[in-house]
């Protein structure tokens, strides 16, 4: 039954696995026998590549700076994006189709190129050197996508069920809060985890923004040792290991809920 | 759902307290755990006795952080209210971040300065310091050590700091075995190379995925041989001779030739590929930089370097090149420490220090008799004897026609383009 | 109702159905202050520099002419048109793989009486989470013939050990696919979503009509998935026209082999913030004036497509 299915599904995987099986194996060997034998498994496990890699940084702290600015970030996202799609699709008039582009527009620019003046306001600020500075920076680049999703979603809501809601007598948060919210959800998992990982994977705005060991990111933290280890594939690949290793726990522990977040019929009438 | 708005409700609300607060020094403050060259650290703020300063220095030098900070806490014996932070870049982001830094005040005390047109520009926009009065500079360097990183006015922007050659790394245990003997021109060169692929063996290891790489260590570095030295560059500069005349065709045709001996697939060869193919003894020669001699410092095999061949053994002529120097920004909040760091490097003793720390295969500039212990690095050294040197062809003052050359190289040696054809496309760039 | 809505001014918490903007905006304030502030201005500010040139301290007003340089001057337009050309055909891989692929398997995951759907869908997602670095990276080792040769040579594939990312022929190609694999998931869990929205009665009801596998899929599911393709389209446009890393970890910031792997992405890079690679003096009014031309282009197309979807919705 459904060999055919199982086929395509098994080869995809395949090729989704086999790059990371590489990647997992060859991050124990020493620096040339992965030249030599690349596709086996190493005949000695060299775990000194994962204690080498550790002891050169503080990954914990790394850990926490990435946690804390994507966590944060997400949060305003999700909460001022839907206010913001809530009225936007409520709200029909010229000035709402303007709000409605000129939140679009973030999404079609390089937010690079905006990186000279955003230093600037982040150091009058205060915030440089720090894991803050990353947070609001994160929101403005997350809100365009949030507000495009959500509020194509919240048009599909059936005028007539907030209608009856407010005849109930509910106020404008209120339904947001009761009715609005609840369906939302996949659309809110849809945005959280579109924007999750450009915000976790992030490398740029931390590149610019701090230098101080104490607060930089994984992946900043991190890809300073592709430079000190170019010549090191094994080193490289442990250190791309351990910082993949965060999401891929992160989503594997709840993909069940997220995959139901994103995938449950979004809205049934 | 009500519970779940109030936790991130919670969330935001921790989240913006410190932003709102005092939030300057971020957020978190734990004990830094500071790396062990600063016993005294913890406790007694503040004492009557002198502050201290704290410095930071840029660098594209992503690989030497152990050996810099052995160098800064060297330092901390000379000025030991002085504490500097060496904070790399990698190589491809370093003129980024280190531009974006500068133009908005925030770039680092001490930094590391491109040589020539790269430097100049940001000397000019008044980021980089004058550095010409700094003691010791003027006297202790050669003019040519100086020039890389000199206005036309004769102002320094930066304080030498090290250079770096070019050569041919060989497998000396392939060699012996194949009954092979060190190349004197060219043509013994490819005659190598010959039987080396006849025996099965890949003769180089050189690729062109990185692109960089062939130009800056191969061709640039076999260059001299064919255009002479800076005298002679300086005419091609100036227009006098064309960058299409027949030595340059020469080089191209040369390169071109090397083309077979290259490894299987060299399109897709990157410069880490290269170094482990001769690391791992699948290529049997290497055309790269002497900052690599470090790599191969626990090679199970026997390795030496030889100059680049020219076609008449006579005209052999090595690049040797200027690359790094240190300079201060001028809106550091500590000219007076920065700058005596800067004259320490100008001195003997700080000199020596320095070299001693650099990574092996980077050469001292200063004037001062220093020796180095790798054997390799003054194998390295000894290639210049007897010859001429010049920094790499384009950077005194054609930078321009770098991405131009490099293309033109990729493409006689993958076949697209002919010697002359390569010559032409760079030499119809110059009026 | 719509007329004494009219009249209704600012009514915090009006009952009324559709109050004005005054009342509206008041939702959008705290999202206006982030986006005006850390995105909209400095953006602005940016785009601006299109009209200038030098670096900074030494900037000059020099109005179109950045814009006069991009199409004329023959350096300048030759990059400027290969790097559109190229992310054009990385933008056409994404949208065939993706839709293709992408409803494949939405259509094969949605099929509720096969068995191990869930892990088949966590695996596809998988790479999903990965930074672009790490994609880049790791798919450069394996397409590396350094690497592979011994392994393929083994199983009698020693053909299929080409330097893929070194020719000019492949390279777009190579790239553009691994950063398919890597963001597949995304329209996959869209189109899942969109599948999903219909009961199964309506598929059962299908098939005891006497439908085929075929007719439901044409005639049910495809016109679902419709307004769903729309949305990947806008997200893949603008996500491709600002690619970056994949080509930054997989090739180089030029774009190597001899530019064939350039896009618009690494040319505004090159331009506007690093420099050529290391030589580096950039000129951030070419940089704003690619972005500029980008920023127009992005938007019309957006609206169209947005105008498209919203009509037929």
């Amino acid at each position: 039954m459904h060999a055919g299915s199982h086929a395509v599904l098994i080869l995809w995987s395949a090729i989704v696995i086999f790059p990371l099986y590489i990647m997992v194996i060859n991050s124990f060997k020493d620096r040339l026998s992965i030249y030599k034998d690349t596709f086996n498994l190493p005949k000695i496990w060299h775990i000194s590549n994962y204690t080498d890699v550790l002891s050169s940084g503080d990954f914990m702290r790394y850990f926490l700076n990435s946690f804390i600015a994507v966590i944060v970030s997400l949060a305003l996202v999700v909460i001022l994006g839907t206010l913001a799609s809530y009225a936007l699709a409520q709200w029909r008039g010229r000035w709402s189709t303007f709000l409605h582009f000129f939140f679009m527009a973030g999404m079609m620019l390089p937010i690079k190129i905006a990186s000279i003046k955003l230093l600037e306001i982040i150091r009058i600020l205060g915030l440089l050197n720090s894991v803050w500075a990353l947070i609001p920076i994160y929101v403005a680049m997350g809100l365009p996508i949030a507000v495009f999703v959500l509020t194509e979603f919240i048009r599909q809501i059936p005028k007539d069920l907030l209608e009856a809601a407010l005849i109930d007598g509910c106020g404008r948060l209120g339904i947001l809060k009761k009715i609005v919210a609840p369906l939302l959800r996949p659309a809110i998992a849809t945005v959280a985890i579109y924007n999750l990982i450009p915000f976790w994977n992030d490398l740029w705005f931390p590149l610019i923004f701090i230098s101080d060991e104490k607060s930089k990111t994984l992946l900043l933290g991190v890809t300073r040792l592709f430079g000190q280890y170019q010549t090191d594939w094994s080193k490289v690949l442990a250190v791309l290991t351990l910082s993949s290793l965060p999401v891929l726990t992160l989503y594997l522990l709840f993909s069940k809920h997220f995959i139901k977040g994103m995938t449950s019929g979004a809205i049934k009438g | 759902m009500k519970n779940r708005m109030l936790i991130v409700l919670l969330v935001v609300l921790l989240a913006v307290t410190p932003l709102l607060g005092a939030c300057q020094q971020s957020a978190l403050k734990p004990e830094q755990p500071e790396k062990a060259e600063t016993p005294e650290k913890p406790a007694e703020p503040e004492k009557p006795q002198k502050e201290k300063v704290e410095l930071t220095m840029g660098s594209w030098r992503a690989d030497d952080v152990a050996q810099m900070n052995n160098l800064i806490a060297a330092y901390k014996a000379v000025a030991p209210d002085v504490n500097i932070t060496f904070q790399p870049t990698n190589p491809p982001d370093y003129n980024a971040t280190l531009r974006l830094q500068l133009d908005s005040d925030t770039g680092p005390d001490l930094m590391y300065a491109r040589s020539y047109a790269t430097g100049q520009e940001l000397f000019n926009a008044g980021f980089f310091a004058d550095c010409t009065d700094i003691p010791g500079l003027m006297d202790n360097f050669t003019a040519s050590n100086l020039a890389p990183w000199q206005m036309p006015d004769g102002k320094m922007f930066a304080v030498p700091f090290a250079a770096v050659s070019h050569a041919v790394y060989y497998n000396k245990d392939i060699f012996a075995a194949q009954g092979l003997s060190v190349p004197a021109t060219w043509d013994e060169f490819i005659e190598v190379c010959q039987t080396l692929k006849d025996n099965g063996i890949t003769p180089l290891a050189n690729g062109v995925a990185d692109e960089w790489d062939i130009l800056e260590c191969f061709f640039l570095g076999m260059l001299p041989n064919y255009v002479g030295g800076a005298d002679q560059r300086v005419l091609y500069e100036k227009g006098d001779k064309k960058l299409n005349d027949e030595n340059f065709v020469n080089a191209y045709t040369d390169i071109a030739e090397v083309a077979p001996f290259l490894p299987d697939g060299f399109e897709a060869v990157t410069y880490n590929d290269s170094q482990v193919l001769f690391n791992t003894q699948a290529a049997a020669m290497f055309m790269d930089g002497s900052w690599t001699l470090g790599v191969y410092a626990d090679a199970d095999f026997d390795w030496g370097v030889f100059a680049i061949p020219a076609r008449s053994a006579a005209d052999t002529a090595v690049t040797f090149h200027p690359d790094m120097a240190i300079t201060m920004n001028t809106k550091t909040a500590h000219p007076e420490e920065a700058k005596a760091f800067l004259a320490w490097l100008c001195t003997k003793e700080g000199a020596t220090t320095a070299s001693e720390n650099l990574p092996v295969g980077f050469f001292p500039m200063i004037n001062f008799e220093i020796q180095l212990e790798d054997v390799h690095a003054n194998e390295f050294l000894a290639l210049n004897l007897g010859k001429q040197t010049d920094a790499r062809f384009v950077w005194p003052a054609l930078m321009d026609l770098y991405s131009p050359m490099n293309q033109a190289v990729i493409g006689v040696l993958k076949g697209t383009m002919t010697p002359q054809q390569a010559a032409d496309s760079v030499a119809a760039l110059l009026p | 109702m719509q007329s004494s809505a009219k009249k209704t001014r600012l009514h915090l918490g009006a009952n009324s159905l559709n109050p004005k903007g005054l009342y509206w905006i008041w939702f959008m304030i705290p999202a206006l202050a982030f986006y005006v502030v850390f995105m909209a201005y400095p953006m602005l500010e940016s785009l601006r520099l299109s009209f200038f040139t030098g670096n900074y301290g030494n900037r000059v007003f020099v109005g179109f002419s950045n814009f006069i340089k991009l199409f004329s001057d023959s350096d300048h337009s030759e990059r400027f048109f290969n790097a559109f050309k190229n992310t054009a055909i990385f933008f056409a891989v994404h949208m065939l793989v993706q839709n293709v692929l992408g409803i494949v398997f939405a259509v094969l995951l949605t099929n509720t009486h096969m068995r191990g759907r869930k892990i088949y869908q966590t695996i596809i997602f998988v790479p999903t989470t990965f930074a672009v670095l790490v994609t880049g990276y790791l798919w450069k080792l394996l397409l590396s013939p350094v690497w592979s040769k011994p392994f393929l040579t083994g199983m009698g594939l020693g053909a299929l050990a080409k330097p893929w990312l070194g020719m000019e022929s492949t390279a777009l190609l190579f790239v553009s696919l691994v950063s398919c694999w890597q963001w597949i998931g995304i329209p996959t869990m869209m189109f899942v979503a969109a599948l999903r929205n219909i009961s199964e009665d309506i598929y059962e009801a299908a098939y005891i009509d006497g439908a085929t596998g075929w007719q439901v899929f044409w005639g049910i599911k495809l016109p679902l998935l419709k307004p769903i393709i729309g949305m990947i389209t806008i997200l893949t446009f603008v996500n491709n026209f600002n690619a970056f890393d994949i080509v930054f970890a997989m090739e180089n910031v030029n774009g190597a082999p001899g530019y064939s792997t350039d896009l618009i992405g690494t040319l505004f890079y090159r331009l506007g913030i690093a420099g050529q690679h290391p030589i580096g003096i950039p000129d951030p009014g070419m940089g704003a004036a690619v972005s500029t031309l980008i920023f127009i282009m992005l938007a019309i197309v957006s609206i169209l497509i947005l105008r498209r979807t919203e009509t037929k919705g």
